[in-house]
């Protein structure tokens, strides 16, 4: 079965330096019907202005992911990190006890687009940790670069994540096939980041998601534009 | 568990208070509390500013990481946390005017069952007050609030004395609104 979430039914909000779509319900947006999806809880796709950004605030017993798609972000928090990144690394902070944090645009002049993910940790309080890895574009070219994984599954090359869930990112060109499996009882969330992708026939835009469940072969295609996906494989 | 809003108002100049400041906003959010941190920026002539190092760079910085206290963040708290750096006793234009604000609200009672603390740079874990501290508990006592005295223990380390105590101050916070004792 899969469920298509829409990118034009999804939450929205302007605030004029942040321009924010939210896949499920999140702060002023709230829909019963889209508070997640298995432990995947948020996916932001936020637009953030030139030299703006969150100040100051509080994370807890939270995996939370950050995929740059343009630009770049500056990252501070209370375990004493202070990172400025793009769009070739990802970074995973999970909050556990509790972490404080604030993130910017890292650029003056240009706008910074990314995806926040929020996963719900199977464990709570946990100690705060900051993970990240940066992966060349080749890596997620026509196939699926894995980016977390959970602890023990032997995926060293991947961020650890408190949660059951692997997630993959992949870039597909104009008409490029890409297969996955997704073992028996699982379940997939897909995200459509960038451009266009038919997924088992069925066509997603940017912005666009898709829940899978009781499916085990899915078929991805590039659209005309190509495409950049994330894939999250849950329990 | 019983929400518990913490709210942490600090001066900083050089980004020492502001370690503090987020290590007790830290503790406060290990108590599962909701935080919200503010700062009172000096205006301060570049020319003063300039003559204390790295006090311009932290300033262009924490004017991106925080806003000033608003009132609305004082009527959102159950447990309002004052940390300065213990330059001297007398609260500079930008405290008194926090400091009056909460004045009016208190006279207006809406300050009432609310937890009050406060910490300096140069007291917290040191096992020594100072006149700051002094002064502000001062203070702090005379707007109603419940006051929850400053986590002075010698820890040897000021910033996990700070974490300590908006942990401490979370949880008292917590349990007197458990009690009913803050309606």
């Amino acid at each position: 079965m899969i469920l298509i979430r829409r990118s034009a039914e999804r939450g929205h909000a302007d605030l004029g330096w942040l321009n924010s779509y939210h896949t499920f319900s999140f702060a002023s947006y709230h829909d019963p019907a889209h508070m997640g999806f298995r432990a995947l809880r948020v996916i932001n796709d936020d637009r953030i202005a030139p030299g703006r950004g969150f100040g100051a605030h509080a994370h807890r017993d939270m995996e939370i992911l950050t995929y740059v798609l343009d630009g770049g972000l500056t990252h501070r928090d209370s375990m004493g990190e202070s990172r400025t990144f793009g769009a070739d690394t990802i970074q995973m902070m999970s909050a556990g006890t509790g972490v404080i944090h604030s993130e910017f645009n890292a650029s003056e002049q240009e706008a910074a687009h990314f995806l926040q993910i929020w996963i719900e940790p199977a464990d709570t309080d946990t100690e705060p940790s900051y993970q990240q890895i940066s992966i060349k574009p080749k890596e997620k070219s026509g196939r699926f670069k894995l980016l977390a994984a959970p602890r023990g599954s032997n995926h060293d090359e991947a961020m650890t994540i408190h949660q059951n869930a692997f997630v993959y990112a992949a870039v597909l060109g104009s008409g490029e096939n890409l297969r996955q499996k997704l073992a028996p009882g699982r379940h997939a969330w897909v995200q459509v980041a960038r451009g266009n992708v038919s997924m088992n026939g069925e066509e997603l835009a940017e912005g666009d998601g898709a829940a899978v469940s009781d499916a085990q072969d899915l078929s991805f295609t590039g659209g005309p534009e190509g495409s950049e996906l994330l894939f999250f494989d849950l329990a | 568990m019983l929400d518990i809003n913490t709210l942490v108002t600090f001066g900083s100049r050089t980004g020492s208070t502001e370690k503090l400041a987020l290590a007790a906003a830290l503790g406060a959010v290990q108590a599962r509390a909701n935080i919200r941190l503010r700062w009172l920026q000096e205006n301060v002539d570049v020319q003063t500013i300039d003559r204390v190092s790295g006090w311009r760079a932290n300033r262009d910085r924490m004017a991106q990481e925080y806003i000033a206290p608003r009132e609305v963040d004082s009527l959102w708290a159950d447990v309002l946390v004052i940390g300065l750096p213990a330059r001297d006793n007398v609260p500079f234009p930008e405290l008194k005017t926090y400091l009056d604000g909460l004045k009016v609200l208190q006279a207006a009672g809406k300050l009432r069952g609310k937890v009050g603390t406060a910490f300096t740079a140069e007291s917290i874990g040191t096992g020594q007050s100072d006149a700051a501290l002094v002064s502000l508990c001062s203070i702090l006592a005379g707007l109603d609030l419940i006051l929850v005295p400053p986590h002075l223990t010698a820890a040897g380390n000021t910033v996990e004395s700070a974490r300590l105590h908006g942990r401490r101050v979370t949880d008292v916070a917590r349990d007197l609104k458990r009690a009913g004792t803050t309606n």
